[in-house]
């Protein structure tokens, strides 16, 4: 498009972008601005005075750590669980949702389903160790009434990482199904109705109609969530972890909040995050190029 | 393609232009036309958003004017929630350095900047602290002159229950020979003479096992960091007495002497549970916080249930673990950048003098304490909120004498046992290229004690954890370890 085209089209639908400048301007605040300081992660930092430039000091003290490939191997594991078990379910919980035809009773599985998203990993790790605390939690009182042996899932290395998953979902899926319930409200009635006249079933119009509507909407989700496929949830891991479950669920994330943040060592933690971003950025345009040759979607 | 090649482009672009050089600026404290100094603090819990704080820094502007003629403005620094350290970090990384410092970690990387005062000449020429300082205060101000924190130890000591311990007849054995047999007779003992299934185990601890350790560590022969072993020295943490430790841990977890969730307690948590009745014995920090379990403890379940502290464990050595002194883990520091370290420095001495006691140790008058004709007394509320900011030198002494103690009976015999076993420990500062094969090591030994201890592993599988230790960087640093201690 030529540079004309831009402010014409600008001019005529200037509403929608003054709606989209707020979007911009945080963007360009918290997300472009600190790429500037980046360049922290080639340098040591000096409070007083220049730094000084060490090239890839820091990226070979963060590769040679003898932790870093097992935090990294947790997190990705951590990821693509969350990703394999995860990311459906809220696109199911919309397609369920957008069945219920009774206002008030969908209004209120909405409320319920959203509630979680705003309470703090402080609040939902409190809630969760005491739902599944081997002789109080209500987890066990179930498994005991079917003759089940009691299991400590928050100390358990084999259940802690599914722990992760479940209050995951148990937190974002109804928030994140926002999204997907406004991409069917935008499906044309005339599609369901034709169906209907042609006889189409509830499960059929979901199958024929509201799911390849939703396609689309679900790849560029998808796509944007794998660039943050290395944040493996800090605040989750933070309240959840403990000695017994270190070695299982120790992510990129808190590695360097323990030594780049709490020791000070800023130039460490800007490294690791680098190559987050490096990682972030990888994984969205290559996931977007194969998305685009195969399906012919992508974000843009 | 060409919005891709936009894209890349516009980042490189970007990257390049950061590359440029950034001016930093520290702080300036400043002498107005009248001749006040003002001086920058930060402060844990002490910004300007507390009334207390600002209360206590204008009464102490007051005080060094009519004492010492001293004219000094404080200017408190309000920092956000959550964790200090970092906070701090981030405060003083942006340039912004204040006068005076309180660090509780993450004081090393600022020291390395050579942003912290040397404070052991001001300390030499000091009127006050000198006098004050505590042999432990001595040797770590020798190791790391930076931080200074005029405290009595906090070494954290057991606590059971006044009407508990007495129920329990073992209890007069363990207060004369507290053997670790007879520790676990006792616990065991606490546990069977539950009453409505309180309580439901002996002891708890916040999430990991150093509050164990306080009681039984230095009994297994596990009295310094570093242990002497056919002469050279190897970490207490790879040694046969660790081992001998962690199947006495595990014992008291198979038998549900320990709390079976001890590993997802937190401090609050664990508070409940001793509150509650669920936990028998908790440790707490010397002093003021067995004051504060002591005073809580009562409130809930009546003045039978005072506390009564318990001995640290007796073996091959007997102590509560060993004093780190190689730096202050938390204390006031001297920006290097300041104009007035002088100052700063004299308002320290000052909260040293007698005058400043006062202030410093019981609060304001009429409200934490009275002066009368019998003394000085105390306050309901002096006991409830007031806490030193700055010194408590083991010697307090007032004009007119305390009509009640400073701290509770509990309290006092804490501090004075936590005093009887002093024992220096022999660790050393972990340097910057060891720090992240420490926090590997530290973590490997995390999994395989909590899993010992758990029964998820058996103690058979020592020898394979120490190679792994080793691997991680264990073997380097013990290396280290053997040319740096002297």
């Amino acid at each position: 498009m030529t540079q004309k085209g831009i402010f014409q089209r600008i001019k005529k639908d200037w509403v929608i972008y003054l709606m989209l400048f707020p979007a911009i301007l945080y963007f360009v605040i918290f997300n472009v601005i600190p790429i500037i300081g980046m360049k922290l992660a080639f340098q040591d930092y000096r409070v007083i005075g220049d730094n000084i430039w060490v090239g890839l000091k820091h990226f070979k003290v963060l590769f040679d750590s003898p932790a870093f490939f097992d935090v990294l191997q947790n997190t990705i594991i951590i990821s693509s669980m969350k990703i394999i078990f995860f990311f459906p379910i809220p696109i199911i919980l919309s397609l369920m949702i957008n069945e219920l035809r009774n206002g008030p009773f969908r209004k209120y599985v909405q409320s319920v389903i959203y509630l979680p998203h705003f309470l703090s990993w402080v609040v939902i790790a409190g809630v969760w160790i005491s739902l599944l605390s081997p002789d109080s939690g209500g987890v066990n009182v179930i498994r005991n009434f079917f003759q089940l042996p009691t299991l400590d899932y928050m100390t358990s290395k084999d259940h802690i990482r599914w722990v992760l998953v479940f209050s995951e979902m148990w937190r974002s899926a109804g928030w994140d199904s926002i999204i997907y319930l406004a991409a069917i409200m935008k499906i044309s009635p005339s599609l369901y109705e034709a169906a209907r006249i042609d006889g189409a079933s509830t499960l059929q119009q979901m199958r024929f109609i509201t799911f390849p509507q939703l396609l689309s909407t679900v790849v560029v989700v998808f796509i944007l969530n794998l660039g943050f496929f290395l944040n493996a949830g800090f605040d989750q891991v933070f309240n959840m972890i403990n000695d017994s479950t270190i070695s299982k669920i120790d992510i990129l994330d808190t590695y360097v909040y323990r030594i780049g943040i709490l020791n000070g060592q800023y130039a460490y933690a800007t490294a690791a995050s680098l190559f987050k971003g490096v990682i972030g950025v990888v994984l969205i345009l290559s996931t977007h190029f194969i998305s685009k040759r195969l399906t012919g979607k992508g974000v843009w | 393609m060409k919005k891709m090649l936009l894209l890349v482009l516009a980042f490189v672009m970007i990257f390049a232009a950061a590359c440029s050089n950034d001016s930093d600026d520290a702080s300036d404290a400043t002498v107005d036309k009248d001749g006040v100094v003002t001086l920058k603090v930060v402060f844990k819990d002490e910004g300007p958003s507390n009334p207390v704080a600002v209360k206590y820094f204008a009464n102490l502007e007051k005080a060094l004017k009519e004492d010492k003629d001293l004219n000094v403005k404080f200017e408190l620094v309000e920092m956000p929630q959550g964790n200090y350290a970092e906070k701090l970090n981030l405060l003083l990384m942006s340039g912004d350095i204040p006068d005076l410092i309180y660090f509780q970690g993450g004081d090393q990387q600022i020291a390395n900047q050579d942003l912290l005062e040397d404070l052991t000449p001001y300390i030499e020429k000091s009127e006050y602290i000198k006098d004050i300082m505590l042999p432990h205060n001595e040797e770590r101000i020798k190791n790391y002159p930076y931080l200074l924190w005029i405290k009595p130890l906090d070494s954290k000591t057991p606590v059971i229950r006044k009407d508990w311990f007495e129920n329990a007849a073992s209890s007069d054995a363990l207060m004369v020979d507290p053997t670790v047999e007879n520790y676990h007779t006792f616990f065991k003992e606490v546990v069977q003479n539950a009453d409505g299934g309180k309580p439901s185990y002996a002891v708890t601890v916040a999430g990991d096992i150093a509050e164990l350790d306080t009681i039984f560590k230095m009994a297994f022969g596990l009295n310094q960091t570093w242990l002497e072993q056919d002469g050279s020295y190897i970490n207490s943490k790879v040694s046969e007495q660790e081992k001998a430790k962690l199947t006495f841990y595990n014992q008291l977890y198979e038998e549900g002497l320990l709390d079976p969730q001890y590993l997802t307690k937190q401090w609050d948590t664990k508070e409940e549970a001793f509150y509650d009745g669920d936990a028998a014995v908790i440790t707490g920090t010397n002093g003021k916080v067995i004051d504060i379990y002591n005073g809580k403890m009562t409130q809930v379940n009546g003045a039978d249930a005072e506390l009564v502290v318990l001995p640290p464990a007796k073996g091959e050595y007997q102590g509560f673990i060993a004093t780190d002194i190689t730096k202050e883990s938390r204390g006031l520091a001297i920006s290097s950048q300041s104009k007035s370290k002088d100052v700063a420095f004299e308002v320290l001495d000052y909260l040293a003098s007698p005058e400043g006691q006062v202030l410093d140790r019981l609060g304001f008058e009429g409200e934490h304490f009275n002066i009368t004709d019998s003394g000085t007394e105390l306050t309901e509320k002096y006991y409830n909120e007031w806490y030193s900011r700055f010194w408590e030198p083991e010697a307090f002494e007032l004009e007119k004498p305390l009509v009640t103690p400073l701290l509770s009976e509990p309290a006092q015999n804490s501090r004075d046992l936590a005093n009887e076993f002093y024992n220096p420990d022999n660790s050393f500062i972990i340097p910057e290229e060891f720090v992240s094969k420490w926090d590997a090591m530290e973590n490997i030994y995390k999994d395989f004690s909590a899993d010992v201890i758990t029964g998820k592993r058996p103690v058979s599988e020592f020898d394979d954890y120490v190679k792994e230790w080793n691997e991680a960087g264990g073997a380097e640093i013990t290396e280290y370890a053997n040319e740096t201690i002297k």
